[in-house]
């Protein structure tokens, strides 16, 4: 019992500094878009909003950018956007952002990864072709899971198909 | 002796083409059966699990779409009746439409259970012995005594055995977590599926292992998306690899010694090999389009994908030494989610229609091809193993939920029910007994 109840305490521990480990290593350098954060989930991203209930993020600090029906191409439309995101970046230069990749529900889940990931990929090419240094800027995709809206209309799905940044610092 | 055997064979040949005719014939209707709740032989108290037996063998035998069940409040005789063919009113069961009848007893000694269960041909007057066996299980596993029975019951009609005794693994917000997942389980006596996951996050894409013990998934558990197992018997969740490696839509190969994942690098995705500790064995696509959703083809050679490599997304074969992939998709522009049926023949992909999706089946070679659902969208087939019927997601009837069909769009009914997004489903393999 006791010996059972050591190994458990030592096994938090080590799970413990294994998280924390992770987030340090994350806040020294997201720009890869690999990192782990553990399982506290990002602060003020959409899964993180999502898994606590709340409405999603849309147009924070960052403006969302918009897509064309299965497409990762930059829209014309979106160069205004754009030119708001850069100037931000510009004027926060220590800020590092996430780029989350989304999709509308019109496409099946496994594809809507890949082209979220190319969405979030899009951006962050943008982004860097402006000047903004690609290890400030990391990539995720949640394909079509995290709608902000859930009806049937070209409106809202248009609102889906996004890639919105999220803030890390 | 040799001469006996060889004239029941004869008998059974025969027996069975005058049924499978019945069946099969041009302008058929479904098969008029009647299933009586199973006679107490001893410890069956109320005849409840009789009854149980009976329930679950019904409803499977209706969604097989061979059968049109007789009103049980019609029977003209009760659970009690006697179950050999000289106790049998054949003629009153003819008069009720019935063609074929399954009677049987069952015997419970604390948790062992035995089930005696036989077919008998209404119009022959006679049992039929190559359907039902004497079985001995756990109370728990009546439902799937009744499984296995349909299973040799259309084995015996049609000429293939029946999909019943299996599970299907999906993903599911029944947890009332908003749009949260879980990996959830269903098997063809539920009413609704059971959790099997407490992850509280997204997850999407349950992959069965081939031998049934383990489920993968991909979950967004720790930040991007990676490929998680979840252990049936220890129902204990753990990472396929430890490295940072973004993967997702992982499939075990026939024999479990590999998988196909699709691995994203910098925005773009490819099917990668891996052997069975999550190693890289190959890289087999290297391409800037999507591509994604690797469905082994039961070789264990070939297998198919999705890629938007054309434009719009395709399904393509190639085979796992790297071949140049071959388009196969023939039906629909926009076509995702093969799943490559167990017999090898067919696969199934879900294409893009009017406003939604249906379900498409095409000769492996990409040959014919034929859209098997009209209701509602419907995505990502998963075959049975018996390579005859499909599970897939649907909106009929408003949420998300579960629904079958058979390989020729003949028959459809739906598996699971509410407001929930029931997604993903995936069809294990035969269980073992």
């Amino acid at each position: 019992m006791t010996t059972k109840r050591a190994t458990f305490l030592a096994l938090c521990v080590l799970v413990a500094l294994g998280g924390a480990c992770e987030k340090k290593k994350k806040a020294g350098g997201p720009g890869d878009g690999s990192g782990a954060y553990g399982e506290e989930g990002l602060p003020g991203s959409s899964l993180t909003a999502g898994q606590q209930g709340k409405n999603l993020p849309e147009d924070g600090l960052l403006k969302d950018i918009h897509f064309g029906y299965d497409s990762a191409e930059i829209e014309s439309t979106e160069r205004d956007r754009l030119a708001l995101n850069v100037d931000w970046l510009k004027s926060n230069p220590r800020a590092k952002v996430e780029l989350e990749g989304h999709c509308d529900s019109r496409g099946t889940i496994e594809y809507n990864l890949g082209l979220g990931a190319k969405r979030a990929k899009s951006v962050k090419d943008y982004l860097v072709s402006q000047g903004i240094a690609a290890d400030r800027l990391s990539t995720i995709s949640y394909g079509k899971e995290l709608p902000l809206c859930q009806d049937e209309s070209e409106a809202c799905w248009a609102r889906n198909r996004r890639v919105h940044g999220v803030v890390l610092q | 002796m040799a001469l006996a055997a060889a004239l029941a064979a004869l008998v059974a040949r025969d027996a069975r083409a005058v049924v499978t005719g019945q069946i099969f014939g041009p302008g058929s209707q479904s098969f008029p059966i009647a299933v009586v709740p199973l006679k107490n032989g001893g410890g069956d108290t109320d005849g409840a699990l009789g009854k149980a037996f009976a329930r679950a063998l019904s409803r499977d035998l209706d969604l097989s779409g061979y059968f049109k069940l007789v009103d049980p409040r019609t029977f003209i005789e009760d659970q009690n009746s006697g179950i050999s063919a000289g106790e049998i009113d054949f003629v009153g069961w003819g008069a009720l439409g019935a063609q074929e009848l399954v009677k049987g007893t069952i015997t419970v000694e604390g948790d062992r259970v035995t089930t005696e269960v036989r077919l008998f041909d209404v119009v022959g007057r006679k049992d039929v012995p190559e359907v039902g066996k004497k079985l001995t299980a756990t109370r728990a596993e009546v439902p799937r005594m009744a499984h296995r029975f349909a299973d040799q019951l259309l084995e015996y009609l049609t000429g293939e055995r029946g999909p019943f005794d299996t599970q299907i693994a999906l993903t599911s917000t029944r947890g009332g977590r908003g749009l949260m997942k879980e990996v959830y389980l269903w098997t063809f006596d539920r009413d609704d599926p059971v959790r099997l996951t407490n992850e509280q996050t997204l997850m999407v894409s349950p992959r069965w292992r081939p031998d049934g013990q383990a489920l993968l998934f991909t979950s967004w558990k720790q930040h991007q998306p990676r490929l998680f197992l979840f252990d049936m018997g220890t129902r204990r969740v753990s990472r396929l690899v430890a490295n940072n490696t973004v993967m997702q839509n992982g499939a075990w190969s026939p024999d479990g010694s590999k998988l196909l994942v699709a691995k994203e690098e910098n925005g773009n995705t490819d099917i990668v090999l891996l052997d069975r500790s999550g190693a890289v064995i190959r890289q087999l696509t290297d391409h800037w389009a999507v591509d994604v959703s690797p469905a082994w083809a039961p070789d264990g050679q070939h297998f198919a994908f999705c890629s938007s490599r054309a434009g719009a997304p395709q399904i393509y074969v190639m085979d796992v030494n790297g071949s140049s992939p071959r388009r196969v998709s023939t039906i629909g522009n926009y076509n995702t989610s093969p799943s490559w049926s167990p017999k090898g023949d067919r696969i199934a992909y879900s294409t893009r229609a009017g406003g939604g999706f249906q379900i498409v089946v095409i000769g492996a070679d990409g040959s014919g091809g034929k859209t098997v659902t009209s209701q509602g969208s419907n995505e990502d087939p998963s075959w049975a193993p018996d390579g005859r019927y499909l599970v897939f997601s649907t909106t009929r009837g408003g949420g998300r939920h579960l629904a079958l069909a058979d390989r020729d769009g003949r028959v459809q009914r739906e598996l699971t029910r509410g407001t929930a997004d029931d997604t993903s489903p995936a069809w294990s393999g035969r269980l073992e007994w």
